[in-house]
């Protein structure tokens, strides 16, 4: 694996922890800050023949402190969840970018959009998406790549594409790709677009 | 050599130096020992893979068959049953070219089978 893609892995590991780490320091806070200025009940009735101890305790949990409680902790979830989803660790991106940019160079528009993914504009409508992923889940494969190309229309595609080692889906040829087969397996795809796009 | 063969020589050879050394291993065991097919343990054993089979089942596997280049049938759920695909339109000349010229490499593989 490449020395960059090892540093974005072992800050991606560095800063789940401190996420972890924040979040519980985070979550203590919140904690305070919503019980500790009283409670705010919302009224009801408690049934007949319950000790009080019970009902106060019941109270507690059933307040409107609850409620911004809870909306407040899947706030933090959901801003967590965002940035994970939304960004690279810079060093990988670098690595990314460095490999297209050394594939395409000035004859292409490299842009990188949130989610992770990037977009290489070839130029005459056609662009490959390229989406990477951090961590398969369930295997030691880091960083893998999920490349797609423009929607072409052309009988021959599903040939074309096997033929270099891709698949078909949507009108679009699409395949995973480890990051160590990037820039080979990118080479493949834009000949199997060009072919596709100049053969009847 | 006429003009046809060359061309699929030639992008058989763009298709394996494209693939990393785990897929180009597994592709070629596989071609060699075409028409059998292995277990995911067997294909570990293969390719002389050290992590755990189930990993490979997860990402490489899946790709390749996303990809159309292997066949995973599922006997029970947890026993599979790996081939190459041969009737991709490359593979299938890969895999006659390592029937004619591969004896000697099937045997080996063959006997990593075996043990």
């Amino acid at each position: 694996m490449d020395v960059r893609l090892q540093n974005a892995r072992s800050l991606y590991d560095e800063r789940s922890k401190i996420a972890l780490a924040a979040f519980i320091a985070i979550f203590a806070v919140t904690c305070y800050l919503f019980y500790s200025p009283g409670i705010y009940t919302i009224g009801i009735e408690p049934p007949e023949g319950i000790p009080s101890g019970w009902v106060r305790g019941f109270e507690v949990v059933y307040s409107f402190n609850t409620a911004g409680f809870i909306l407040a902790v899947s706030l933090m979830v959901f801003v967590y969840g965002f940035w994970q989803w939304a960004f690279l660790p810079a060093p990988a991106a670098t690595y990314t970018m460095a490999v297209l940019e050394g594939l395409y160079g000035s004859r292409a528009i490299i842009e990188r959009l949130i989610g992770k993914r990037f977009r290489i504009k070839t130029g005459k409508g056609s662009h490959i998406d390229i989406t990477c992923r951090i961590k398969e889940s369930g295997t030691d494969q880091w960083f893998t790549y999920e490349a797609k190309s423009s929607r072409i229309r052309n009988p021959r595609l599903e040939n074309l594409a096997l033929r270099h080692g891709m698949h078909v889906k949507n009108d679009r040829i699409t395949s995973w790709m480890g990051n160590d087969e990037l820039h080979s397996r990118l080479i493949l795809m834009s000949r199997a677009m060009r072919l596709a796009t100049s053969l009847p | 050599m006429d003009e046809d063969t060359r061309q699929r020589a030639y992008e058989v050879i763009q298709l394996m130096s494209s693939l990393n050394d785990t897929r180009r291993a597994i592709v070629m065991a596989l071609a060699h020992i075409y028409p059998k097919s292995v277990s995911g343990v067997q294909l570990s054993r293969l390719i002389g893979y050290s992590g755990k089979s189930r990993s490979l089942y997860r990402g490489v596997l899946s790709h390749l068959s996303e990809d159309k280049l292997i066949l995973i049938d599922e006997l029970t759920p947890k026993l599979y049953a790996i081939r190459i695909n041969h009737e991709h339109p490359l593979l299938e000349f890969l895999v006659e070219i390592c029937k004619e010229h591969g004896a000697e490499a099937r045997e080996l593989y063959e006997q990593a089978l075996e043990e």
